[in-house]
């Protein structure tokens, strides 16, 4: 597809996965309702604050041109740090040995996904090194210092593909409503 | 003599794992551990009760619109109220819905890989597996074309190299016993499942405003307003939308989901004699059809020992039989002490330590009712339900059994719901007579809002004095309660008995063991190194151990585990 533009996409779901009553666990949810808060998307972009929802997550994967995560993850590190992956990065590692509903986490969505022909077509997985994830709510303070730098990492990510949300004017205070 | 842990390692911490003695290739005894603790009263003390719910539908991502109908069923009880028809009929269209996706998902993405053998579907007759298929059921996508094209799309994605999802699926294994015909009408389902999910889930996000997490209830009803003009408000273009919705997913369940369980189960016969286990049952009754909850569309109650002539109702929202007889005890959970307390009792004290199968060993506690453990889910309200002569199950169960003993050349009678097999026959039943009731409350709701009855919200009124209550609700995987104490317009104390917590308990003060560890003892176990076969009776409790969190492991190469000792 070299020389030609491609075409703005159309169907793009930024995610945020996590438990927002487990501390640092809720970031994905966090980072969500922060960019909901400072910008107006465009049509055909939808931000959705998915919890943590086992089996049901290939929902609102399902048939996407483009898929942004955003989740806490188990990676080399501090707290705080953000790690970015795409596409194949995310997928390489084996499933998990499923036991109960909660098991199929992203990687399992994305198979199922796959195996029926409805993967995203492009997917980055924005993830911040966690430090508590322990029941209370609230950030720790490095992981709550890493929410604008994942805004940023996402806004960007979206330029590149053509979309650029209006920062809202005045821009409001984020719905943290579980803290 | 093995010992065999198995123990998801798929987040900072798990969940569930399982230990079992094996001997003689028979499990001799069994240790159910969850490994994380629960306390969502330390989150909700102090906060405003109409409020509760938003909060517990977080406490599990999955089991999310269980845990706000329960929440918000318990402070109307403490309350005294009353809600509009209309609410709870929009509350039992949501319950329905999800729990036919529940069912659905748990059967063909949850489960389906213990009994189906993946790899095998490669090589199936393709025109073999249609004929069959069709013999089974009327449902339109069994044809020889959708056989062809899911055995091509297997063969795609096993050639290239990436059999992904079915990694762990335990293909080859000895315990496999389906023809590769079969397994190819299985895969095909399991495909056509996931686009089912998605038309569930739509329909419970159109109710509920949104999903995961539903934001139109309300304690006093829903907070949906019905205006047939306004584009904004439940009109009737929204309730034709999940109608529709409804029918293509009752269909998937009558047509497909009911004749997949008998065609499979009929080919495992073995499977209905292990994994009874607890035969105590309980269920609550379900799906309200008058304001105050005294009449139900599905009825509740305790069994005792499998014995029919020991059902006892459990007949309304006020219901002192269930009210006073529920307890959890700790003297084998990680909390401080040994005692049993009713939920409006209890306390949490965290009291961390290691696995100590002859001391405390997991952070669940144990459920009681009367002091007796009690197995919870489709198996203790199919059974009970067709006990207490109710028509729809029985026509549904009787119509399975047949077809399921057509197959199977041998009669089946309701006596094979307590086993391993029956709990997946009584979740395929179940959900099919929801089919039946989903649509049947849509009716009603449509019938009411005709006669101009527009109205879902009462006012609910705390005052300052303490007053107490309990909301259940018939979830998916079984008898769900949650226990509330206000004072002052705060909560006070808060607990939900949930539905995981009755069936994978560990043992109470009295040795006792709880509905999976009594439901392990006498499993066969062909290979310690793959236990298929525990696998197989713990997922048809459909284990649930809530507070999930989630986080992607970047790193460790090994998801899962499986140990001998």
């Amino acid at each position: 597809m070299t020389g030609t533009t491609l075409p703005v996409p159309r169907n793009v779901a930024i995610v945020g996965l996590g438990n927002v009553l487990m501390g640092d666990d809720a970031f994905g949810p966090y980072v969500v309702a922060s960019l909901q808060a400072h910008y107006d998307f465009p049509e055909g972009v939808e931000l959705i604050d998915a919890g943590t929802p086992g089996h049901e997550l290939s929902v609102y994967l399902d048939g996407r041109d483009v898929l942004i995560v955003v989740d806490a993850v188990l990676a080399a590190g501090s707290p705080g740090d953000l790690r970015s992956y795409t596409d194949d990065e995310v997928v390489a590692r084996p499933p998990s040995l499923v036991t109960s509903p909660h098991e199929p986490g992203l990687r399992d969505a994305l198979m199922k996904l796959a195996f029926s022909g409805r993967a995203p077509q492009r997917l980055l997985l924005v993830g911040v090194i966690s430090s508590d994830i322990e029941l209370g709510a609230g950030l720790s303070e490095p992981v709550s210092r890493a929410v604008p730098a994942a805004e940023e990492a996402i806004l960007e990510s979206l330029a590149q593909i053509g979309i650029v949300p209006s920062p809202k004017n005045p821009s409001s205070d984020p719905a943290i409503w579980w803290e | 003599m093995a010992r065999i842990t198995i123990d998801p390692i798929t987040r900072i911490e798990g969940h569930l794992r399982i230990d079992v003695e094996v001997d003689g290739g028979v499990v001799r005894d069994a240790w159910s551990v969850g490994t994380m603790w629960r306390g969502i009263e330390l989150i909700l003390k102090g906060r405003d009760p109409r409020e509760a719910w938003i909060f517990t539908q977080r406490i599990c991502g999955v089991c999310t619109t269980v845990h706000a109908i329960a929440s918000v069923r318990a402070v109307e009880n403490a309350l005294g109220m009353e809600i509009p028809l209309n609410a709870q009929y929009i509350r039992n269209l949501l319950v329905t819905a999800h729990a036919l996706h529940d069912h659905i998902v748990h059967f063909y993405h949850l489960s389906a890989l213990d009994w189906v053998d993946v790899v095998s579907a490669l090589k199936a007759d393709p025109v073999k597996a249609a004929g069959i298929a069709e013999s089974l059921s009327p449902w339109p996508k069994n044809g020889k074309r959708e056989m062809e094209a899911t055995k091509a799309r297997l063969a795609g994605f096993v050639a290239g190299g990436q059999l992904g999802i079915f990694t762990n699926g335990y293909w080859g294994h000895p315990a496999m016993r389906l023809s590769p015909e079969v397994n190819l009408i299985a895969v095909s389902h399991y495909l056509q499942a996931l686009d089912i999910q998605r038309k569930a889930n739509q329909a419970v996000a159109i109710l509920g405003g949104k999903t995961p997490n539903i934001q139109n209830l309300a304690v006093g009803g829903v907070a949906n307003p019905i205006n047939l003009d306004s584009p904004a408000a439940l009109n009737m273009e929204k309730l034709y939308t999940v109608k529709s919705l409804l029918d293509e997913v009752v269909a998937f369940v009558q047509q497909v989901y009911v004749p997949d369980v008998c065609a499979i189960g009929a080919m495992y016969p073995d499977w209905f004699k292990y994994g009874a286990g607890v035969t105590n049952y309980l269920a609550v009754p379900e799906l309200p059809l008058d304001t105050k909850g005294t009449k139900f569309d599905m009825p509740g109650g305790t069994i005792i020992g499998g014995r029919p002539d020991s059902y006892t109702p459990i007949t309304s929202f006020q219901d002192k039989y269930f009210k006073d007889n529920v307890t959890e005890g700790i003297a084998r959970a990680h909390y401080e002490g040994s005692w049993d307390k009713h939920p409006w009792e209890e306390t949490t004290d965290p009291k961390p330590g290691e696995v100590d199968h002859d001391g405390k060993y997991s952070w669940v506690k144990a459920p009681r009712f009367k002091g007796m453990p009690m197995q919870v889910g489709p198996t203790a309200q199919v059974y009970m339900a067709y006990v207490a002569g109710h028509e729809p199950t029985r026509r549904w169960a009787n119509a399975a059994l047949d077809k399921a003993s057509k197959i199977a050349g041998a009669k089946l009678s309701p006596e094979i719901l307590h086993s391993t097999l029956g709990r997946h026959a009584a979740r395929a039943i179940r959900a099919a007579v929801m089919s039946e009731l989903a649509l049947k409350h849509w009716n009603l709701l449509a019938e009411n809002i005709g006669k101009g009855d527009f109205t879902t919200f009462n006012e609910p009124k705390i005052g300052n004095e303490e007053v107490r209550g309990v909301g259940f609700h018939e979830a998916p995987r079984g008898a769900l309660s949650h226990w509330v104490v206000m004072k002052d317009k705060k909560i006070a104390n808060y607990q939900a008995v949930v539905p995981s917590t009755w069936n994978a308990g560990p043992r109470d003060g009295k040795g006792q063991r709880g509905p999976y560890e009594a439901s392990l003892i006498g499993n066969p176990v062909a290979d310690p190194k793959r236990p298929l076969e525990v696998l197989r009776t713990i997922h048809s409790f459909d284990p649930c151990l809530s507070c999930a969190i989630h986080t992607v492991d970047m790193e460790g190469n090994e998801q899962s585990r499986v140990k001998v000792l």
